[in-house]
Formats: C-alpha cells, structure tokens, sequence
C-alpha cells in the first residue's frame, strides 16, 4: 500500500499544512533509520491504520534497563513489553534490527503476548546501547516483571492442551475398536475375537482415561473437601464406575464395554474447559498489558549517581527522584522541592495537596508540577498501599457469596442422579432377581447416560462466547462468573473522580480579566486565545498544559518557549502573525497568577461566584503583551455519564456514589446527574464498612471505582469493575475492566449478560430434557454403548449450536466476534 | 482376520507417535505464540536469521 502523501511516513498522523513527510524529527529519524538498514520492506507490509499512530517516538526518554538483565551463564536475559507492536511487519522489523546486532545471541517476539525475550553476550550495561535503536523508531519498551507470568496458570494451560490431545487421541483410536463391536455381538464375531477387542478398548481406554481426567477427579475431590460438591463430582463417578465395570466386562467377555463412551465425555469436557480458558486468557492478557504500562522502576539518588530500580527493590532510606507528571512509588517524606501532588487515587479528592520539605507523600499518588525528591520512610510492607492491600486479603472471607447457577443446579442433580442409578440397581436384582451384572450394567448405563455433558458445557460454552464478545465491545471479563452475577445486580456504587468524571483537567471556561472585571469570552475569540496558548504548551508535559493543547488543533511553529520550574512557559512572538496591532515582538506567558503579573485582586471572588456551578476548580493564567487572560480548568463528567446513570435507572437500578472527595465537588457531580444517595469524604475504611453493611442486608451489589482506595470495595463487591487507566491495584482486583475511558460499556455489560443467562438457562433446559427422556431407556436396559454415545453427542451438539446463537448480540455493530 | 494382529499395533503406534510428536511441540513452547507463528510464516527473507 502507498503512503498517502498528507500522512506521516513513519507514524501516520495526519500532517499540517506546512509539514512535509513527517510530522517532526524524531518520526524523521526514525525512517532514516529503517532505510540505511534497508529494510523500508517493513512499511509496505505493515498493517495501515490508527495504532500506527503510537509510533512517534519520544525522543526525551533515555531508557537504563541494565537493573532488568538477569544473567545465565556467559548469556544475559532480559524480558521487555514492546508497547506499539500490532502486526506481523513489527515482530519482523525488530527481530531483524535486533539480531543483525553481533552482540545478540537471539531476539524473538511473542506477538500473542507482545513480549521481547532477549539475550545478549557481554556487559549488562550494553542493553542500553542494543535497545536505544528501537526507542528510536517509536516502540517503547517497559521492563516485563517475571512475577506477572503467571507460572501456575502456565502449567496449568499446559496440562489441559496434553490431557485434551491425549484423550482426543484416544477417542479417536478407540472408534476402531468399538465400531466393530457396537455392529457385531460376540455370535458374529467369534468369542475370541470379541474379546481380544475389548481388551484393545482397555488398553486404549485406561490409560487414556486415567491421564486425561485428573483435571475431573482433582476439582471433584477439592469440591467434597469443601462440601460444595459441583459438576466434576458426577463426571468423576461416572467415569470410575464405567471403567471398573468395563474392566470387569471385558474379563467376563461380557456384552458391553462403556470405555468409548467414557472417553468421548472426557474428550467433549476438555474442549469446553480448554475454550473457557482461552477466552479468560485473551482477557487476562490485554489486562495484564495495562498493568505493565505503569512503570514499575523508579529512579533514586545513590552516591550522586542516577539509578533505576525496580520499584520492588526500594527500601527505607532511599532517596527517589519523582520528576512531574511521576506516579510516586514508595510513602516517604519530601527531602527537596516543592510542588503539588494528586491523591485522586487516594482519597478520591480533586484538589491537588501542596507539597513541600517535610511534607509526607504517599505511594500511588502523581506528582503534578515541580521535581521533587522523597526520601523512604516506611518498608514496603508497612506503606499505606501494603495496608490496602492487607485490606482487602481480609476482606476475601467477607464478600457477599452467591450461589452460581451451576452450584445450585449440581448440589440438587448429583444425589438425585445417584440415587436413580442406585435405585435402578435395586430395582433389578433384589426386586426384578436378575443377576448381579445385569442390574450393575443398568445402574452403569444410568450414570453414563445422565452424565452432564452437555450439562457440563451448556455454561462454559456460553462464558465462553461472550467473554470473545466483550472484547469488541471494551469489556475485559477477568471472572467468568461475572457474566452470571451482573444478573443479580439491584443496586450500583461509583466512586467519583475518575469513574464518573475523567479524572483529568478540562479547560473549560476563558476569561479576559479587563480592569478588575471578568468577560467570558466568545466563542470565536476562544479560539484565537487557545492557538497562542497551545503554541506555548505543546511540548510540556505539565497536566494543565496538556489540558490546553488537546483543545487546539492549530499551532504556531517554532517558538522559542522557556519552560521555568513550576511558575509557567513564556515566548515571544511576532505580533502581527496573531494579528495584534503592534508590529514588534510580543510577551507571551502562561503558568501561575504571580508569573503572569496578574494582580487584579477581586478577580478570583469575582470568579468563584461565576462558577458557583462547576466548584472545585482551578485555575491558569495568560498575558498576551497587556492582555490578562484566565483560563478555567475542571475535572468533567465523562460526557456519557447522564446518559448511562439515566438509563440504568430506567432498568430499575438502584445507584449510589461513593466518593472520598469534598461535600460540594460530590454534590455538583450527584445533582447533575440525578443521582440522590451520594456519600462524601469516605476514607478507604469508610467505604469498606458502608460497602460491608449491604453485604449484611445481603443485597448483591456492583462496585465501579478507579482509585487505590476503592480497592477493597471492589474486592467486595457481588461485581466490581475497573477502569484500564485505573491504578493497578483496583485493576487487579476487578472482575471486570472497561477498555476505555467511557461508560457505556457497563450497559453492554448488562445488556450481553442477560442474553448469555437466557442462552445458559435454555442450554440447561436441552440437556436436562435430554436426560429425562434418556433415563427410563436406561434403567430398563435399553441404552447399549452406540445410543449412549449418540445421545451424548447430539445433546453436546444442540447445546453447542444454541450458544452459538448469541453471537447475535455481538454482531450487532459488525464487530465480529471472534471465537 | 490375523492381518489385525499386524495392523492394530501399526495403528496404534502411528498415532502414539503423533502424540508425541504434538507434546513435544507443546514443550518447546509452540504453542505459546499462534498469533505470532501465523504472520512469521510470511516473512520471506529470514535465510540469514538466527535460529
């Protein structure tokens, strides 16, 4: 494909009109690069679209990642999260550069993953140097800590591959056998033959059968410890009792052997268990993505020098250098500087907390203007973040327990299923007077036949489905139970900044300051207003900065801007290119009211009564030549909020909001949004304990929150969900992750799990219809190993085309599901 | 019917054989990256790559 020329050729951002081929230097760079190496082959074969856009690369950030490299005899490893990889030209174009380089012994890309496994010879300190090329062409690497793999999910995604490819293979090889023997009895096919069959069967059947369904007789076993016997515990029984009696037939040349029928029910509950978790694992894996984008190193100060270290080698006594717009990492005591922190995460408050020497800082929080350095004061483990976390380790036993559909179902139909076949057992050889083997065969093919397979799958086919669904529609289902769960939901808690509010600053009133009188400006003018301002802010990193040149789409090349510390950013700018009457240079600054020299003294009470609606606010300055200019910033309602708390409320949804911040920011907030049970100024132990007395009430409930101290209300929430720009904790915690910014997703959430419990409850239906006819025909003797095992795969089937269905629902806006 | 004698242990072991031909696979990690392994197959230079 051909790059269009108003695009950038590296990044793909659409160009202004004084641009030509790239859209600044380090996407320049970074093609120059690629073409010397002469592999340009990489933009013909990308994928072109929008992802391609996080391919700018920042040429500010200088990587040290040797505190990552972990040796291995002469070689070095290292493990790295390569964020802006989306397609197969990527995987090619590193691994090419990367093992091209003498040092590297291999490089190779999990695209599955999107992680980097590297080894290189010679110092540890060359990665550096090995890696600075593919920051230099946009990918950003994020150290990959080891701990996040999983290692038990691993193995266990592992075994469960084996144990369904060796009981597919049996399955299959035991067809031979038992095609023979469901057409011929032992007249037709001479007693000898008959039998050397079903010993074939055996030795097909019992190792297969005794390798493939551990998985079965382990949670069927965990499950009677634990008193709450599930689907595994009839599978189980089923299985052992039809290879005894198998084993027994088939020394006694009997007429029947149930080994196939056994193995294929193995065979069917595999597949399901493995699709069930291919689809937590896509889920699990976008999330585990998100948790890596937070950085996890800090920098401290150690004899002068500047070192990175993971954030989990910080000890008390260290000093950290937090530089702006840093999450602070560790709880500790400002050595130097002075700034403003936001402990939104924290306590939920908007407000940003003035910091200075002496002021204690805690762990979570984002350091909003000036550098600060913190030295540690507390161990890891004693921080206000390990507290939380103690929290909510206590609060597993407390959550609100509801019984899962499933549960229910099988605490009922175990024992009736076992009592039938025992019943059928007495029926033939103390009432009937048959012989032994005759009535154990009945009460076998009883047990066989009403063994739940397609019972077993009717809910894991469906999870399934609609957690591949979820994906297109923004939803990431950590816990399957979740889907059942949201059914049950009457009333919902959001915590407000962050979830119902964007969590970050929105320009969004301007006023020119005219001798002590404050005149919003129009529409038209704004514009004009926010060019200039963008023009200074587009390089700053400062939030309020940020806030300004998102809101312009114009800028003004090449100003020479002077960032200083924390007060504000000036330039100067030719007057008439912003049609100002003067002819020379003008003085431009923005930042804080003393930098702008603006010292109008009524302006603020002025301004506080003009915005008696949209308290809490803050507030920037601008000084165009003698123009004072005050810009309004606030955190707003995310713009689908009122639409979404509207029509939760038209489903009959109780809603609550739970906030830590401030009485009027919480009231202005729950006024505009109708919502009239609001909480405020809740510290962390608060929420937990109102969390704790709906649990009481036993009133299932959801949790929505974003913040370090919504944590462990979500933990004890019926449902919790979370957002992926949430903090770590809270995403670890949530069953559920919306990946977006929106809210909208919550009523696809509710509106998709409906429709999955309808097709559960339908597919519950089939098979138990299925076994109500089937049953009689077995206890009269009538159900031969051929019938079982069609009966059993056509009832899978049927249950397996149903769920299907609901696809349906995914399709809807042609986002294909993809299962 | 003696040639079964011959062709049921043929049958067996060709399929035993698959079978750990695939937990081999499983082992060297082949199964880790699908995503991965299905664009790797375009690439068409990778004669001088390392294995």
């Amino acid at each position: 494909m051909t790059i269009k020329n108003n695009k950038c050729k590296h990044c793909e951002i659409i160009l202004q009109s004084n641009q030509t081929d790239f859209c600044c230097l380090g996407c320049q760079n970074a093609y120059q690069i690629i073409n010397q190496l002469g592999l340009n082959n990489y933009y013909n074969s990308r994928i072109n679209n929008e992802s391609n856009h996080n391919l700018k690369p920042d040429l500010k950030n200088n990587l040290l990642l040797d505190d990552f490299v972990e040796k291995n005899g002469v070689n070095h490893n290292i493990s790295l999260l390569v964020q802006g990889l989306n397609c197969g030209a990527c995987v090619w174009l590193i691994e090419k550069i990367l093992n091209d380089d003498p040092r590297v012994i291999n490089a190779r890309i999990n695209l599955t993953k999107k992680i980097l496994n590297l080894s290189f010879l010679g110092k540890k300190t060359e990665i550096n140097d090995i890696l600075a090329i593919i920051e230099k062409i946009g990918y950003k690497l994020l150290p990959y800590d080891q701990e996040i793999i999983n290692s038990e999910e691993k193995k266990y995604n592992d075994s469960l591959l084996k144990a369904l490819a060796v009981s597919g293979f049996g399955s299959g090889n035991i067809m031979l056998f038992s095609f023979a023997l469901w057409f011929c009895d032992a007249n037709e096919m001479g007693i000898a033959m008959h039998q050397f069959f079903q010993f074939i069967s055996a030795l097909i059947g019992l190792p297969v059968l005794i390798y493939s369904s551990r998985i079965f007789f382990k949670s069927a076993y965990n499950s009677l410890i634990n008193h709450r016997p599930n689907m595994d515990l009839p599978i189980s029984l089923a299985i052992v009792l039809a290879s005894i009696v198998s084993v027994y037939q088939a020394f006694k040349g009997g007429n029947h052997v149930y080994f196939d029928s056994a193995l294929m029910l193995v065979f069917f509950l595999l597949i399901g268990k493995y699709l069930d978790m291919k689809a937590r694992k896509k889920a699990f894996n976008i999330a585990t993505q998100f948790t890596l984008l937070n950085r996890n190193y800090a920098r401290i100060i150690d004899q002068e020098n500047i070192k990175i270290i993971p954030i989990k080698n910080i000890a008390k006594g260290m000093i950290v250098m937090v530089s702006t717009g840093d999450k602070i990492v560790c709880d500790g005591i400002v050595i130097e500087g002075e700034s403003e922190i936001d402990m939104s995460l924290i306590n939920g408050e908007t407000r940003l907390t003035k910091v200075s020497i002496g002021s204690e800082v805690y762990a979570g929080t984002i350091n909003m203007f000036q550098p600060i350095k913190v030295k540690v004061n507390k161990q890891a483990n004693q921080s206000m973040l390990a507290q939380i976390i103690e929290l909510i380790n206590n609060a597993d036993h407390k959550k609100s327990s509801s019984i899962l559909l499933a549960e229910k179902l099988s605490s009922y139909y175990t024992p009736l299923v076992h009592l039938i076949a025992f019943l059928t057992f007495i029926l033939w050889y103390f009432i009937f007077k048959k012989s032994f083997d005759y009535s154990l065969m009945n009460a076998t093919a009883v047990l066989i036949i009403t063994c739940p397979c397609a019972l077993a799958l009717a809910i894991p086919i469906v999870n399934t489905i609609t957690i591949s669904g979820f994906i297109n529609k923004k939803l990431l289902i950590k816990n399957g139970e979740a889907i059942e769960k949201v059914n049950q939901i009457k009333t919902i808690i959001f915590d407000k900044t962050g979830t119902l509010t964007n969590g970050a600053v929105n320009l969004i009133k301007i006023y020119l300051l005219d001798a002590d009188k404050l005149i919003e400006v129009k529409e038209s003018k704004k514009k004009y207003y926010l060019k200039i301002a963008a023009s200074l802010t587009q390089n700053s990193n400062h939030p309020i900065a940020k806030a300004i040149s998102t809101q312009s789409k114009e800028f003004y090349q090449n100003l020479h801007v002077i960032e200083e510390k924390s007060l504000g950013l000036s330039a100067k700018i030719a007057g008439n290119l912003i049609d100002h009457q003067a002819n020379q240079n003008i003085e431009i600054k923005i930042g804080r009211a003393d930098f702008c020299k603006i010292n109008n003294a009524n302006y603020y009470q002025q301004l506080l009564l003009e915005l008696h609606n949209y308290q809490p606010v803050l507030t920037s300055f601008m000084k165009i030549g003698e123009e004072q200019i005050v810009m309004v910033f606030q955190d707003q309602i995310k713009n689908d909020a009122g639409d979404v708390i509207a029509k939760l409320k038209q489903q009959g949804k109780e809603i609550i909001l739970l906030s830590g911040d401030q009485k009027n920011a919480v009231e202005i907030v729950a006024n505009k949004l109708q919502i009239n049970q609001f909480y405020y100024q809740k510290t962390v132990l608060e929420k937990a304990q109102f969390i704790e007395s709906f649990i009481k009430q036993k009133k299932p409930f959801m949790m929505i929150g974003d913040g370090i101290n919504d944590a462990p209300s979500l933990s004890l929430a019926t449902v919790s969900i979370s957002f992926n720009n949430a903090s770590d904790l809270s995403k670890n915690i949530a069953d559920v992750i919306i990946n977006s910014n929106q809210l909208q997703p919550i009523l696809d959430l509710f509106l998709g799990s409906k429709k999955a419990i309808k097709i559960i409850k339908q597919n519950l239906a089939i098979a138990l219809i299925y076994n109500l006819i089937a049953i009689p025909f077995a206890i009269i003797g009538m159900i031969v190993p051929m019938i079982a095992a069609i009966a059993m795969s056509s009832s899978s089937l049927m249950v397996i085309i149903n769920s299907i269905r609901i696809n349906k629902f995914f399709n809807l806006d042609k986002n294909k599901c993809q299962f | 019917m003696s040639v079964l004698i011959f062709l049921i242990p043929l049958a067996l072991i060709l399929s035993i054989i698959g079978l750990l031909a695939f937990s081999w696979c499983l082992k060297n990690k082949q199964y880790d990256d699908l995503e991965g392994s299905s664009k790797r197959i375009l690439f068409d230079d990778d004669k001088d790559q390392k294995k």
